[in-house]
Parts: structure tokens; sequence; C-alpha cells
């Protein structure tokens, strides 16, 4: 009995253990490294000639870089939603999955607040904030709610993965001396001991609690970026809920995605298994339909009412210039994944990462849907400006520094699952020891 | 016979600009309070230095009452902040004046320097609604009582005075433009690119009460030429205007004037029915708004003007 | 007259000159400047005058900084010299009147102030004169609330009252003066007197309820500018009000709410403090580990 287990223990860690790059991964890696420095390259112009080059001014004053940030707030809130609420609803399923939300939260965290700054028009005077901040402004409390959950988003990928850490140094064999001195670094001192693990799984604990009020929080202040404002379409109340729907959608919808990509990439099959993409299907489609009805609820009201300083701005999502985008956002990430997901034969791997994908790309769309035809429906009209205020398209920068941010973003997550186990390990381990017994 | 020495002499008087007021306020033992505004900044020196009266009597005057008030020291950033103790400043633009001559613009934008395209004051033509009449608008900051720009500014970069303007330090803005998209009468403009001024201006320290030097990956607006008033003047736009379209003054004093004409605020407001722009928002702005009756122009005298900046696509 | 004249050719040849000196090396046309005179006397104390210096640009007069002028009183020679000033970016430039002339502004009561500029690179010479006679403005505020304001001008060493001279009697405002009544200007009579009533009841004075009234006589072709106050107390007393130090959401950051701060902070200290004993159960395991070892 002893030994058998042990072999079993052997082929999950040899599973699981992090590989190296193969020719997939070098090409991949370099490719986001080369959209990454291309957009450095566009960030540096912009650096040097001001944000002329984006194609902002003064009506349309936020563009992509906003939007782009909204959304990598977004996708950041899963890491709460798959490893907090699952984990203290006593759900076991998702244990493989936990690893990957984290990362995909601590990518996107980082590059929300690196966004956030590329959007600064004087980005020198950053300490400003630290030094002149002013606790009235919801800037300031993004501020400090987004390094608040960025320090949650480390901490609760961290302390999950000590006793994997002590696993890796057990393998020394698999990764270079320069790991092997990192991960002794932060985990050498886990023996793995009863008292590690109380006070490792207390702390895991205190995450999961102390995580679901700050990501709730890190996006309600998001919202209210654009609620505390007297503009058409954002000022509602019904924002914060409608942030916060629209989040986890996006979140779980990028997580299905990472796991129908690492599962063939690493050939996990036996761990993310049909039964996953069942699950998170069904909450795909839960927070698919979730997001509907606050888009319903969001849109329906105010075109009933149709007030003077918000008809312009309601007909152009409608029937007007934003029209094909907004129906395309609507389709695209509610309810088409939402059709797919509702059949049992949609929610296999495929058709489950496909309505992931469309759920990711429509909320950008949606996101880009927040802040720009806002800004194009002022209360006064736009008038005494160059013909170039008057419209938005992003420049070639913009573009560059957004998929750069994105590329970003899938490099942070693909260094972590080089460094890291996908799926912890020991978690694994002891779930098969209790399912065995 | 006094005979004083000509090169001191000359030094004395050398531009002895708007020091009008301040040599009447040194001798002159009343002084009214715009001119103590002035008169704060100016200590005696101790040093007399003689004058001819009206009489052609003798009459020593302290030599720091004759400084020339461009050479007053700028005031610093601290006390911009404050602004002017017991002041409140408003505005009163009559619609019925205005035919969109745009001089009120051109002033305002050579007054602060500004990008070329740049513009603080902007003429929206306006039309409430498919039968009513339509009229020129010109907007300005409204410097609001309930600020919503700086309620949202971060870093105290914009700012709500004493006195009711509300500026901008440029030397603190981190352009994150939040300002810009709480403001509800879309006043505030962004210098996106390096702004194209001269060198000598570029140069300067940046005031916020003159709004001088525009910075690139900054804010400005309309700033209620804050300089102006501690001067004793009026705001360019009020002084450029050939139709009186715009009044300037205190509403502590009850009174505003647009240089050729003064009226009682409290009257003007009352008799034309004076109200201001989107009062539903409870921005509580300083600019008042007459309403476009009685019309000095029709609205189409001001169609020209407008298409020079304004192309009909 | 005639000194001024000869003085006038002689300056226009010299100017001409060289203009002409200039056209040729550069080849750059020479703009033609106006200079206007103002003369104000403010409560018959010291008075002064006013250079305003204008060029036209594109068919407008644009104000010129920088040009130096030479004032004189009545004739053009060192002996009535008043003095040099510059303008300034609006084009203008003052001065009051030195004691070196006092015999010339003793002797008459008429006089011309003239104004040379000799000429640069840029400008044509150009100069500017006005004509003035002494006279003076004072202000009486009866108790009845009827102002009057008188017009004295100087006569063989006599003040005597001046006829149909416009003045204006307004309440000191900021940037001008608010008619006492509603009619702005009221004109002397043979007594030299214009009265006005005050109708402006209630009107904000300072704490004590005092008001400045201002007669103005205004670009008077004989007199200039005559200005006088006097200080009454028929204003509201008023104290401003004002909410700039009150914590508030515009305020600044030392003026954060109470609410808001309570808030924020107990919301920061509860969050942190549960982080940072997170990561010093991060060190206790760290001990833990280390002391088994």
């Amino acid at each position: 009995m002893e030994n058998s287990d042990s072999i079993a223990n052997n082929k999950i860690i040899n599973d699981l253990l992090p590989q190296k790059f193969g020719k997939a991964g070098k090409i991949w890696t370099g490719v986001l490294v080369a959209i990454c420095l291309f957009g450095l390259y566009a960030y540096y112009r912009q650096l040097r000639y001001g944000l002329i080059v984006t194609s902002m001014r003064d009506y349309v004053s936020w563009g992509i870089y906003i939007s782009n940030f909204v959304f990598f707030v977004a996708i950041s809130l899963v890491g709460s939603l798959i490893t907090a609420v699952f984990r203290l609803a006593g759900v076991h399923w998702s244990t493989p999955l936990t690893r990957i939300a984290e990362m995909i939260a601590v990518a996107a965290i980082i590059f929300a607040s690196l966004i956030i700054i590329v959007d600064m028009g004087s980005p020198e005077r950053f300490y400003n904030l630290f030094i002149h901040g002013r606790l009235q402004s919801p800037i300031i409390w993004d501020v400090i709610v987004i390094t608040t959950y960025f320090f949650i988003s480390i901490l609760l990928l961290y302390f999950p993965l000590l006793p994997d850490i002590k696993i890796l140094l057990t393998f020394k064999e698999r990764s270079g001396p320069r790991l092997n001195k990192f991960y002794g670094y932060i985990g050498s001192f886990w023996k793995g001991l009863p008292e590690q693990y109380k006070l490792g799984d207390k702390a895991i604990n205190i995450l999961c609690i102390t995580i679901i009020p700050v990501a709730f929080t890190i996006h309600t202040v998001t919202s209210w970026l654009f609620a505390t404002t007297y503009r058409p379409g954002w000022d509602s109340t019904n924002f914060g809920a409608y942030f916060i729907a629209g989040a986890f959608l996006v979140g779980a919808g990028s997580v299905v995605v990472a796991m129908y990509v690492f599962r063939k990439a690493y050939h996990l099959e036996k761990y993310i298994t049909e039964d996953h993409f069942e699950k998170m299907g069904r909450i795909l489609v839960m927070l698919a339909m979730l997001y509907l009805y606050f888009n319903i609820n969001e849109f329906l009201t105010p075109f009933f009412k149709m007030k003077e300083s918000e008809a312009a701005y309601l007909n152009g999502l409608f029937t007007g210039d934003f029209s094909v985008v907004f129906w395309f956002a609507i389709l695209t990430g509610m309810i088409v994944p939402t059709i797919i997901l509702l059949f049992k034969k949609g929610r296999k791997p495929l058709p489950v990462m496909i309505a992931g994908i469309m759920v990711v790309i429509g909320a950008w769309f949606k996101r880009y849907l927040i802040v720009t035809p806002t800004l194009l429906h002022p209360f006064l009209p736009m008038h005494d400006v160059p013909a170039s205020y008057r419209h938005y398209f992003p420049s070639w920068e913009e573009w560059a520094i957004t998929f750069g941010s994105l590329a970003g973003v899938m490099l942070v997550i693909t260094i972590l699952a080089r460094i890291f186990p996908i799926i912890p390990i020991q978690e694994t381990i002891t779930e098969q020891h209790e399912i065995a017994e | 016979m006094e005979q004083e020495n000509n090169s001191r002499r000359d030094f004395l008087v050398t531009g002895l600009v708007a020091a009008a007021a301040s040599v009447v306020a040194g001798c002159a033992p009343k002084s009214n309070v715009f001119e103590a505004a002035a008169d704060e900044q100016v200590m005696p020196s101790g040093k007399k230095v003689k004058l001819l009266s009206v009489d052609g009597e003798v009459i020593e005057v302290d030599a720091a009452f004759l400084k020339p008030v461009p050479h007053m020291p700028p005031v610093s950033n601290s006390e911009a902040r404050i602004g002017i103790p017991g002041k409140k400043f408003v505005m009163v633009i009559d619609l019925s004046r205005c035919k969109n001559l745009k001089k009120c613009q051109a002033a305002c934008n050579h007054a602060h320097d500004l990008n070329p395209g740049e513009n603080w004051i902007k003429v929206d033509p306006m039309k409430n609604s498919e039968h009513s009449a339509p009229y020129w608008e010109p907007t300005t900051c409204m410097h609001c009582d309930d600020p919503p720009c700086v309620k949202v500014c971060p870093v105290d970069a914009t700012f709500k005075r004493q006195d009711g303007i509300v500026l901008i330090d440029s030397d603190r803005c981190i352009g994150c433009r939040f300002c810009m998209a709480a403001c509800p009468y879309s006043t505030r403009v962004f210098n996106w690119g390096a702004p194209q001024i001269s060198e000598e201006v570029a140069a300067q320290p940046y005031s916020c009460e003159t709004s001088i030097p525009q910075k690139k990956g900054t804010v400005g607006k309309c700033d209620f030429c804050a300089d102006m008033s501690r001067m004793g003047e009026l705001p360019h736009c009020v002084s450029a205007c050939p139709n009186g379209v715009y009044a300037f003054g205190d509403l502590n004093e009850d009174s505003v004037t647009n240089g050729a004409e003064t009226f009682r605020f409290s009257d003007l407001i009352r008799d034309k029915a004076g109200y201001r722009l989107m009062e539903d928002l409870g921005t509580k702005p300083s600019v008042y708004y007459l309403p476009p009756v009685n019309r000095n122009f029709p609205f189409e005298s001001g169609l020209e003007t407008d298409s020079l900046q304004n192309p009909k696509n | 007259m005639k000194s001024l004249n000869n003085i006038k050719t002689a300056v226009l040849s010299i100017a001409i000159l060289f203009s002409g000196y200039h056209g040729f090396s550069q080849g750059a046309t020479k703009g033609d400047l106006s200079v206007a005179l103002s003369y104000f006397s403010v409560n018959n104390q010291v008075p002064y005058i006013t250079a305003k210096v204008k060029t036209k640009i594109d068919g407008r007069f644009q104000p010129v900084a920088g040009i130096s002028l030479k004032l004189f009183l009545d004739k053009d020679s060192t002996g009535t010299f008043i003095g040099k000033v510059t303008t300034n970016e609006n084009g203008e430039a003052s001065t009051t009147i030195p004691v070196s002339v006092k015999k010339e502004w003793t002797t008459s009561t008429k006089h011309i102030f003239l104004a040379t500029f000799n000429g640069n690179k840029k400008y044509y010479a150009a100069k500017g004169d006005l004509t003035i006679s002494q006279a003076k403005i004072l202000i009486d505020a009866g108790s009845d609330k009827k102002i009057t304001a008188s017009v004295l001008e100087l006569k063989n060493g006599t003040w005597v009252p001046v006829n149909a001279v416009d003045v204006k009697i307004g309440v000191k405002r900021l940037g001008s003066d608010l008619p006492v009544g509603d009619k702005p200007t009221v004109t002397t009579d043979s007594t030299g007197t214009a009265a006005a009533d005050f109708k402006r009841d209630s009107i904000p004075g300072d704490a004590k309820g005092n008001i400045t009234l201002v007669a103005r006589v205004e670009d008077n072709d004989t007199y200039g500018n005559l200005v006088i106050e006097k200080t009454v107390p028929w204003g509201a007393k008023f104290i401003p009000l004002s909410n700039f130090n009150e914590r508030s959401l515009y305020g600044t950051r030392y003026k954060t709410p109470i609410w808001l701060l309570v808030a924020a902070y107990s919301i920061l200290i509860a969050v942190w403090g549960i982080l940072i004993t997170l990561v010093v159960s991060v060190f206790k395991i760290k001990k833990l580990g280390e002391t088994q070892a």
C-alpha cells in the first residue's frame, strides 16, 4: 500500500512539476516578448512627445488605456472567485484551477497598475500621489485598494505554494541552480510540520475571507471613477454591481481559456478534466446571464426615459456610431456564450474555451464602450476645437501599448507557470488520498 | 528751487504703470479694499521721495509705494492657493449681447499664451429644442462653489480658493485627467504635447494665478484672471468684449462691471432673470447667465466667425 | 509754439534720416507709433501722467512695449524734463511730476505735457502732447444721503467753480464705480457743483458698513482725469462668510471630512492589520521550520 502510494505520488509530481519551455513555448514567449518590446517602444515615444501621440483629445480624454485598465482590474477579480469563494463554500473540485486563477490575478493587477501610469500625462510625478495624496479623490482610493489587492494576491499565491516548494526542492535536478536558489530563498523553511500546516491553513482561510471584500472594493472603486461624475452613461448607481458582475464573468472566461491552453500544452488532461470544463461552463453561463441582467438593468431604464442629456449617448449605442460594437459586445460577450453553454455538448472543453474567448473579447469591447461613447457625448456641444477632437480612434501607439500590456499579462502568466506548478501538487496528492480513503 | 538728481528720478519713474493706484494709496490714508490687496505686498521702505502736488507743493512719498506693480514680487504658491480674503468673484454673461465675435477668446488665448487651437473660452451655438431659438453661449470655467473637478483631484493640483476661484497648479498636476471627466461643462483642456510657446515664456516659473506657462502633460483652464483681480483689473475677456457681454465683479460688493457699465449684481440678476448653467447638478457655479432676450444682434451675425473654427464637415 | 515746431521739424528730419539709413541696411518696414497722454489727479494729491503707445498692426491698434519716452513740461528742454519712462506690455507708462519742474508748474495754470520718442530700429520717431488746465475736485456727502461734487479751476491764483463738466459719482467697487443713482453722470452747474442722490441702500460695505464714494471727471478735454474719494457709513455692515476652511469633499488634503478619514483609516488599519499578521505568520512558519532543522 505504502509503495503504490508513493508510485502514484511520484506520477503526480512528475506530471505537475514545472517544465522547461519546448519549441512552442519558446516561440510563444518570444512572440510575447517582442510584442511587449514594441509596446515599450511606443511608450518611449509617448514619454518623449507626450500624450499627443495618442488619439485622445480634450473630449475623449480617456481612451483605450483606461478601457484596458478596467479590463485588467476585472480579470484580476478571478483570483478571489475561484480560490476564495469556492474554498469558503467547501468546493473541492476547483483545487486544480486555483493556481491558474491566482496567477492570472497577479499578472492582471500588475498590468492594471502599469497601464494607469501609462495613461498619466506626467508619469514622472507619480510620487505626488503619495506626498500630496488627497483622500477625497476616488483615484487615491483606487491606488490604495490596488496596492492592497496586489499584496493579498501575492500572499494568496504564496501560502498555498509553500508545500509545493518543498516538493520542488526535493526534485532539484528538474530545475536549474538559479531557480533552486530562488525556491530555497522563498520556501526552504517549509518542512511540512503539522504546526506549519496549521498556521498555513489558517492564513489561507483568513486571506480567503479578506480578499472577497477587497476584490469587491477594487472593482467598485474602479466603477466609481466613472460613477462619481455627472456624465451620461456613467452617472449610475448600478455601476458598482454592474462592474463586479462583468468582472466575475471575464475572470471566469479567462480562466477557462487558460485551463484549456495549459491542459493542452502540458498534457494535464488527468488533472483538468472534462468535468472541470463542465462545471466551469455552468458557472460561466450563470455569470453571463447575471451580467446580461445588469446590462439590461443599466440600459433599459435610461432608454425608457430617454432624458435629453442621455438621448444622444443612448442612441449612439443602440443605433448610432457605436451600435456595431455595442451589439457585438452584448452578443459575443453574453448572449452567444450563454447559448453555447446552456447545452451539455457546449460544456465540452473546446466549446467552453471558445465561449471563454468570446467572453473575454466581448468584455474588452464592453470596457471600450463604457469609456469612449460617454466622453463623446458631453453636456455642452463639442465646439471651438480642432476637428480631430470630435471623434476617437486609437493611434498605433495606443494599440501597441495596449497589445503590449495584454502580451505582458500573458508573459507574466507564462513565466509564473514556468517557475511554479500550474496545479498545486501537494493539494492534489492530499485530495487523491482523501478520495482513496 | 529744489534740485533733484536726474538719474535717480529716472529710476523712480520708470514704467510706473498701474502703480498709480499704489501712489495714491501711499499718500492718501484711505485706500479702498481693492488697492489694499495690492498694498499688502508693499512695505514702506523708509526712503522718502519728493513729488509735486496739484497745488505745486512738495509732498514726500515713501519710495516703496512708487514701485511699479509689474515688479511686485509674484505671489507665492501658498498665497495663490489661498486667494484674496473677503472676495467672492462672480461673472455675469449677457447672452442677449453676444454675436460670437470671439474677441474674448482671442484676448484670453493671447493673455495666457495658450497653445494654438486650444481655447479656454468657447462660444457654443445653442438651440435647446426644435422650436426654440438659437443663441451664442460663451463658456468659461464656472468656478463652481461645489467644484466636481476639485473633488476628484488626487493630488490637490486643482483647488478652490477662498475668493471662489478654482485654479490649477501645473507643477503639481500628474495628468490623470479625472478632473476633465468630472467637469460637466467640459471646460478643461489638456496639454497633450509640449505647448508651442516661446522659450522665454516656457522658462518662466509657473504661476497658478497667471496659469503661465502651460506645461506638457498637465490640465489647463480659465483662471478668472486671478492675477488681474489681484491688481484690481478686469479679466481679459471682460475688457476685450466690445459688446459688454461679460461683467465681472465681487459678489461681496454686490457689483459687476463690463468696463463701461457697472451694475448692482443683485438688481441685474433680478431684473434680467439671471441663471446658472446646469443648476440641477448642484455644482453652484460662480458664472451667471442673462437669457438671450431683446437681443442686440441676430444669431446669424455670428455664423461667419464661427465657421472659421468650426468648418462644416 | 514756434520753438516747438522747430523741434518737431528737427526730430522729424532726424527720424527720416534714421529711417532712411535703416531702410537701406535692413530693408525692413518701420512702424508708426501713436503716443497718447493722459493726466490724472487723485484726491488732489500727487498728479501723474500716463502715456499709452500703440501701433497699427493689420488694421488694429496694438500696444507696444519697451518704448522709451521722454516727458517734458510745457517746453522741450532740459530744465523742464519730467522723466524718462518705458512702456510695459500693455504699452503703458506713468510718471509723477518731479520737484525740479516746480517753477514751471506753479507759474502757469495751463500746461502742456510733451512726450517724445526718438525712434528705433522698428519704429519711427513719434511724439504726443496733452494740454491740461489745473483743476481739482471736491466731494461732500450730506446726512440726507445727497452727494455733491464740485469742480474748481485754478485761475489767477484762486480756485473758481467750473460749469458744465460731467462728473461720475459712484460707490467704489471692484474694477469700477457703481453709480449711486440711476444716472451714471451728473453735470456741474454755475456754482461748479453736481449733485446725486444715494440710492444704493443696503449695498454691502466693510465690517462697519463703510463704503467709499468716488467722484470722477473722466478724460475731460481741459482738465484730464480728476478723482476724489470719501468714505461714508452708508453701506450695510458686511462680514464675508467663507466655508473655505471647512472640511469638505472639495477641500484640500488637510481638510478631508472627518467621516471619510474615520471610514478610510479604519478600513485601512483593519485590512493591513490582517495582512501584517499574515506576513508575521510567514515568519512564524519559517521559525518553526528552522528550529526543526
